[in-house]
Order: C-alpha cells, then sequence, then structure tokens
C-alpha cells in the first residue's frame, strides 16, 4: 500500500487548503495529490439518501467530471458514493477525503470503489494510517472537504444531516453553498429546502452547476442511447411528465398488464434511461 | 381365557398396527397394561373398567393382563380404550362366537359406555388399511373424516354396547364403504372464498403479477416493503390462486392436521390449501417440528400449501435455517430419544420483510430512525443459502392516496387483475409443465436443476445479449443467472409461449432486485 505523506510547507501540499483556518499540518494520500490544482467542487449529503438524492449527486458530478471539473467528497455511503461514482464515470477525477486513516476503508462496502478513486484521484486523511473511523473525527474533516472546492454542493440533506456541517465549514471559509430543493412533503429534502429559505442557492438543473463556474454547456457530449419501440417511448413520456412513478400508475395510464409493464422496465433500465428502487421510478435524466 | 384384537398407534403422520392382547388368570383381581403404554393409556383401566360395568357387562374378577404388541414402540392415545375393552370383554366370553379377526377398534370411552371421537382418526384408519384390515369400527363423530378413504368398510357406533352386540352377532351395524362421493364432494366445495379476492387489492399491481409468477410454477418469494403497503393482504389471498388441490394431497392433509390436532372444530376435512402465517417468535420445534414426542410444525401444517414469514429477518437463526431441507427436499425429518419421524412439508414459501428495523427507510413521509448500521444488518440476518433458494424479489411501496384515486380515473383501459383470471392462468400455466416434464420426476419449473434448465430454458440470441447487458449494467450476481432463466420460463408458460424471447427475460430479470450490488 502506497501511503504518502506532505507537509504544509511542502510545494505540493494543496494550496487552498493553506488558506484556511485550522489549515491541516500533515495530510496523508494514496493516489496523485496534484489533482487538487484542478477546480474543485464538493458534493456532500445524507448518508441514508433516497433515490432522488442519489440521482443528484451522480448526475451532477457527472455532468462536472466530463468538463473536467474534480469532484470532492467523504466517500461515506449514500450522496458521497455517488458522487465519487458519477465523477469516475463522467472521466472524470475525484478526491476522497476521510475521517479515519488512509489506508482504512470506511464504509468496508466501498473498497472497490476506493480502488477506483486512487487510480482515478486521491484519497486524502489528516489522520495517520492506522486511524479507526472515530464519530468525532468525521465533522472536522469536512473542512477539508469544503476547503479543496471553489463552492458546495448539498444533494439530499434531512433533519439532522451531517452535510450541514460541511455547510457551516463552508460559510466560514467563504465559499459558495448551493442546494439541490427536493419536494416539500419529503422529509428527507427537509435540510437541502431549509438551506434555501437560509440563503443557500438552489440548482434548478443538472447542468446548471456549469454555468456557474463558468462553462457554455456545449462542452457536455451527448451520447444517449436513442434506440427506443413505441412502446418505451410511451413509458418514457409518461414517466418524464410525472418525474417520479409507480408500477401502477403506468398499468392504469397505459391500461398494460403488470407483466409487460415490468419487462419494458427492465429495458429501459439496461439503456440507461431509468432508474428503479424501492418500488418507485424516476427518469436517469433531466429533460432538455 | 385370551383374546386378541386389531388397533393401531400413530406414527409420523402414519399409524401402525397395534395388537391388543388380552389375558384372564386366575389369582387376586388386577388390571395391568404393559408394552409402553403413556399416561393416558394407563389410565384408560378406570374408563375401561366402568364404560364395561355401565354397559350392562360384567367386569371380569380376574388377574388382567393387557399387552399391547409390538411391546418395544410407545404407545399414546386415548383411541386404544375401545380395543382395550373390547379385548376384554372377548376374553371374559361377555361377546360371544367372536372369532372374525378382520375388524380393527378405534375410540375412547367414556365412563357411561360412550364412544368419543379421537384424534389423527384418519392416520391411523390409513395405517390399518395399509396393514390389511378391511373392516373398522370407529366413532360416529370421526365417520366423515374416514369416509375419505377408500378400499375400507367402516361401522360406525355411539355406545360400546352396539359393538359388543354387532360382534356376538346379536345387532348387527349396517357398514359403509370408504371413498364415498358424497365426503369428497362436501371437501370439494371447501373453498377459499373467505380468504378474499385478489381484486380487493388496490394498486400493488407488479406485486400481483409476481404473485401469479410464484404460484403457476411454486417460485418461492420476498417481498420487501414498508409497514402497511399491504404485504399480508396479498399473501392471505394466494392459497385463492392455487389450483385446487388433489383428493390424495387431500388426504394427506387431513391426516397431517388430525396428527397435529389441529383439525377445525367445525369440519373433520380439510378441503382447501393450508395458509400458515407463523408469529416470528416462535419455538423452533413448534416451527420445523418437534417435541418429546414429535408433533408435526409449521413446515408441515403448511403442506401443499402456503407459509408465510412476515418479518423474516426477525426470525431466529435456527428457526430459518431449518427451512433449507424442506425447500431442498419437500419434507423434514426430526430426530429425537423416541426415534426419528418424517413429515411431508411441501409448502410454498412466502416472505416478508421491511427495508430496515423501524421499517421506514425510503419513506417520502416518515423518518427512518435506524442507524446504517443497522439498515445493512438486517438484510443480512437471511442467510445467503437460505436467500438461494428464495426465487423472486419484489419490492412492495407503501400505497399512497395518489396511487389509489387513479382507479377513479375512467379514461383507463386497465383492467384489475382478479383472482378467478389468475388462477386460470395459473392453471394453464401448469398443465403446460405437466406435461412437460412427465417422466422426469418433477412438475413445476421451480424444481429444474441445473441440467434442466439447460435443456429446457433456451433463448435466443437478442435475449442473451439483453441479459449480458443486464449483468454488466445492473451488477446482478451470479446466482441470479440460473433464477432469471427459470423465472422466465414461468413468464412464457404463462403468456402461452413456447421459447423463451427478450421479454420474458425483461421481466424476470425485473423480479431480482436484491441480486443487484446494493446502492447504501
Amino acid at each position: 500500500m502506497n501511503i504518502q505523506k506532505v507537509e504544509q510547507n511542502d510545494v505540493n501540499y494543496p494550496e487552498q487548503l493553506r488558506l484556511i483556518k485550522d489549515s491541516p499540518r500533515v495530510l496523508y494520500y494514496r493516489g496523485d495529490i496534484e489533482v487538487c490544482r484542478n477546480r474543485c467542487l464538493a458534493i456532500v449529503g445524507s448518508r441514508k439518501a433516497t433515490q432522488y438524492g442519489r440521482w443528484a449527486a451522480y448526475s451532477i458530478a457527472r455532468k462536472a467530471a466530463e468538463c473536467g471539473i474534480v469532484i470532492v467528497s467523504g466517500m461515506a455511503s449514500g450522496v458521497d458514493t455517488e458522487a465519487h461514482k458519477g465523477a469516475i464515470d463522467g472521466g472524470g477525477n475525484t478526491i476522497a477525503v476521510l475521517g479515519c486513516g488512509p489506508d482504512i476503508c470506511y464504509p468496508s462496502s466501498n473498497r472497490q470503489l476506493m480502488e477506483k478513486i486512487i487510480n482515478k484521484g486521491v484519497i486524502i486523511s489528516e489522520y495517520p494510517p492506522g486511524r479507526k473511523p472515530i464519530a468525532g473525527q468525521f465533522p472536522v474533516r469536512n473542512r477539508i472537504i469544503s476547503g479543496l472546492s471553489e463552492l458546495v454542493v448539498v444533494a439530499e440533506a434531512g433533519f439532522k444531516s451531517g452535510s450541514l456541517i460541511t455547510v457551516g465549514w463552508a460559510l466560514e471559509q467563504n465559499k459558495d453553498v448551493y442546494a439541490v430543493p427536493g419536494p416539500i412533503n419529503n422529509v428527507n429534502s427537509f435540510g437541502t429546502n431549509k438551506l434555501i429559505q437560509d440563503g443557500a442557492m438552489p440548482i434548478v438543473g443538472v447542468d446548471e452547476i456549469l454555468t456557474i463556474m463558468g462553462f457554455s454547456g456545449k462542452e457536455i457530449v451527448k451520447g444517449r442511447n436513442r434506440l427506443m419501440g413505441g412502446d418505451e417511448e410511451t413509458l418514457m413520456g409518461i414517466i418524464m411528465e410525472n418525474g417520479e412513478v409507480t408500477l401502477d400508475l403506468l398499468c392504469y395510464k397505459t391500461g398494460k398488464k403488470a407483466g409487460e409493464i415490468a419487462a419494458i422496465l427492465s429495458l429501459l433500465e439496461i439503456k440507461g434511461e431509468i432508474i428503479t428502487g424501492g418500488g418507485r421510478i424516476m427518469p436517469s435524466y433531466t429533460m432538455k | 381365557m385370551y383374546a386378541q384384537i386389531y388397533s393401531a398407534t400413530l406414527q409420523g403422520i402414519g399409524a401402525e398396527l397395534v395388537v391388543v392382547e388380552a389375558d384372564l388368570a386366575r389369582g387376586l383381581p388386577s388390571f395391568s397394561i404393559v408394552g409402553l403404554p403413556d399416561a393416558a393409556v394407563k389410565e384408560a383401566r378406570e374408563r375401561i373398567r366402568a364404560a364395561i360395568t355401565n354397559s350392562g357387562f360384567v367386569f371380569p374378577a380376574k388377574r388382567i393382563t393387557v399387552n399391547l404388541s409390538p411391546a418395544n414402540t410407545r404407545k399414546e392415545g386415548t383411541h386404544l380404550d375401545l380395543p382395550i375393552a373390547i379385548s376384554l370383554l372377548v376374553a371374559g366370553e361377555e361377546a360371544k362366537s367372536y372369532r372374525s379377526n378382520d375388524y380393527a377398534f378405534l375410540g375412547e370411552l367414556s365412563l357411561d359406555g360412550r364412544i368419543k371421537p379421537i384424534k389423527g382418526a384418519l392416520s391411523l384408519a390409513v395405517g390399518l388399511r395399509d396393514a390389511g384390515i378391511k373392516k373398522l369400527m370407529v366413532p360416529m363423530g370421526n365417520v366423515k373424516e374416514i369416509e375419505l378413504l377408500s378400499d375400507i368398510k367402516i361401522y360406525p357406533a355411539e355406545k360400546l354396547k352396539e359393538i359388543a352386540d354387532h360382534i356376538s352377532g346379536d345387532n348387527i351395524i349396517t357398514g359403509r364403504k370408504g371413498g364415498m362421493a358424497e365426503s369428497i364432494k362436501e371437501a370439494e366445495s371447501i373453498t377459499n372464498l373467505d380468504d378474499g379476492d385478489f381484486h380487493d387489492v388496490v394498486g400493488q399491481e407488479g406485486a400481483k403479477r409476481a404473485f401469479e409468477i410464484s404460484a403457476a410454477a411454486g417460485h418461492s418469494m420476498l417481498m420487501i416493503g414498508p409497514p402497511g403497503s399491504g404485504k399480508t393482504m396479498m399473501a392471505r389471498r394466494m392459497p385463492g390462486i392455487l389450483p385446487e388441490i388433489s383428493n390424495e394431497d387431500r388426504l394427506v392433509i387431513t391426516q397431517i392436521y388430525g396428527v397435529a390436532e389441529k383439525l377445525p372444530l367445525d369440519r373433520e376435512i380439510v378441503g382447501n390449501r393450508p395458509f400458515r402465517a407463523p408469529h416470528h417468535t416462535i419455538s423452533a420445534a413448534a416451527f420445523a417440528g418437534g417435541g418429546r414426542n414429535p408433533k408435526p410444525g409449521e413446515f408441515t401444517l403448511a403442506h401443499k400449501g402456503v407459509l408465510f414469514l412476515d418479518e423474516l429477518p426477525e426470525f431466529k437463526r435456527s428457526s430459518l435455517e431449518a427451512l433449507r431441507q424442506p425447500m431442498e427436499d419437500k419434507r423434514i425429518t426430526i430426530n429425537r430419544m423416541s426415534g426419528n419421524v418424517t413429515y411431508p412439508a411441501d409448502f410454498l414459501l412466502l416472505a416478508a420483510c421491511n427495508p430496515c428495523p423501524c421499517g421506514f427507510f425510503g419513506d417520502p413521509e416518515r423518518i427512518c430512525t435506524c442507524s446504517q448500521g443497522q439498515i445493512r444488518g438486517y438484510m443480512s440476518k437471511i442467510s445467503g443459502p437460505l436467500m438461494d433458494r428464495i426465487d423472486l424479489h419484489v419490492e412492495v411501496k407503501a400505497a399512497r392516496y395518489e396511487d389509489l384515486s387513479i382507479r377513479i380515473d375512467n379514461s383507463s383501459t386497465y383492467i384489475r387483475e382478479t383472482t378467478g383470471s389468475m388462477r386460470n392462468r395459473v392453471k394453464k400455466a401448469r398443465l403446460v409443465q405437466k406435461e412437460r416434464y412427465t417422466g422426469l420426476g418433477i412438475e413445476l419449473n421451480s424444481q429444474m436443476d441445473q441440467s434442466h434448465i439447460k435443456r429446457y430454458c433456451i433463448i435466443d440470441d437478442e435475449g442473451e445479449i439483453f441479459l449480458m447487458q443486464a449483468f454488466h449494467r445492473l451488477g446482478l450476481s451470479a446466482r441470479a443467472y440460473g433464477k432469471i432463466l427459470t423465472i422466465a420460463r414461468t413468464i412464457a408458460d404463462l403468456d402461452g409461449v413456447d421459447k423463451i424471447g427478450i421479454r420474458q427475460i425483461a421481466e424476470a430479470v425485473h423480479y431480482r432486485c436484491l441480486d443487484r450490488i446494493p446502492a447504501t
């Protein structure tokens, strides 16, 4: 395992971090620390994220990565995981800031993802190798996540999400905070909606973050699989119109049997048009 | 003075022939029963003494020895009262001229000489018939149940005196032939109507389709969804879409319920497929069967019916592991000090669980109070080998008003599924399977092994490519492969097509949601 160490007065110590309060004196890292020199965007959010929150994190990260923006997050489950995945799938680089030693994979279910991050970016921690994941260390490492990034996007947050701590750090460091609005009847979006009420900027489209960061949007390569049969088109139409639907609704709207709908949904899912989970179905891209 | 009478004792869900020997010797009057009788049989002495006297006979003032042969197996139950009493009457020459030894006797006595119905009568009768007995004297209260059985003549009686008169040739009881159409017809008329219709379930059309697939080929199924999403409601309607049971199966089920002393009070015959829904606090012995003198457990009580396990991860690990043998072999063997018993246990497993311990993970309106670890730990309580034996996974969402109210929308051409239409398709699909598997020793798609899958689940190139894409895209695990093919086979049978196409495979993929690489 190749763990390296960089001190505050070394040349390749990330420039942004020198400026923040409580700047970490030493950083341990695995991967390529140079990626920190690029423009960085933090995407954070709830660990127990819904399909919607995960979709938002993934899509924003992917779009940004396609434009060469580096995605910073905390490699926790839920939103963090999706943000890293989106960045990797978008062919970009990503930085994971851990709350434990850089040799420890927490949560352990992210082992594969951790390997990918090391190849496609860097794992950073202010804690020495071998340090266990202790609860108190996680809020503190959030200052590095926001410190590395130009701005912070909260993809989804419930009542008491840890991502709100990152927001606190970001404000202290004078970084802009953006939040993905959610339905007001969903408790899992309460935190992000409250952030917007308190003055955070809402994100109204996946591409918006690019405009904010000064990209024209033309850089995005559209490579969608548009080969769909008539039934698939009809179903996609209904799904697009309603945002989040259930299989029942599709049955009632089309008059087709549940078995047929289930088959078409599988096809659409393989084509990457929709995502399903918890009995709910939603489009994987926003309408253009 | 010696007499010999036939009766039986329960062994598993069947029975073993017991020869009751009585010997009256000179000496101080005494009455002893040997041949491993249990407490209820020992107490028979008091009932027999009173019943004989109160029926107008003389109780022999001799040294009485009754032997229950074979003497090395334990005898239990009160049905030995009558044969022992008869053996005393014959040995004491109170019932004269009884010679014919082709009768067997079953019945419990009350002190005034009346004969009371017994438990497990059908099993005892089956055992006696198989031992070659042709004529059976039974309590009036057990007639209906025993009449299911053909090849045996039944002589029902209400009093000890009637039987004594009959065997002495004084007052003949008219025998009835078993296997009578009447009692079978009555059993058939007992339907599952009281369990409701699938039409009552609003929404959950996807889950209903999964039930249909499950019923069509006996695929076990796991439903995942928050509380109040209708999991139990749908499970209760499952027996309604299964095809009717055959008369042999009805016989076996009635035997099981008789032995387990679980026959409903108002009827002696189990006419429909059983539905068992044990609570998760159930003990391992009650679940799998057992006890000091083994009794059938829930696995056996669900034979040819549905075993519904709500809150699957809450069951004790040991109980869940016990599920593995019956799911493979369709029977369960219980080893106890008093011997080994094998019970049939061919059930359809339906299970349900919440997405997390509190039940609200992913729910838009309620807050989930579980920690990350709890959520992950919850599902992992179900072991891999057990998960391997579950074919269909269905995500059931909580019904919201918006979902329900669409039914008012008259413009929709969608027709809600009913139990009747679902059962018809299931029936047809089962016929197709029976035809295909004749001579192979299996009947349903869910019983296919690797070689069967290779032979009967051939897919075209288009399907193969789709399946490959599905594996890469959704990160399906290896165990999903064979399952998807078998489910696709069943869907093809339900659709009435011979070849498995992309449509069937695409639908089958939909029912394997737990095989996907977990999102959290």
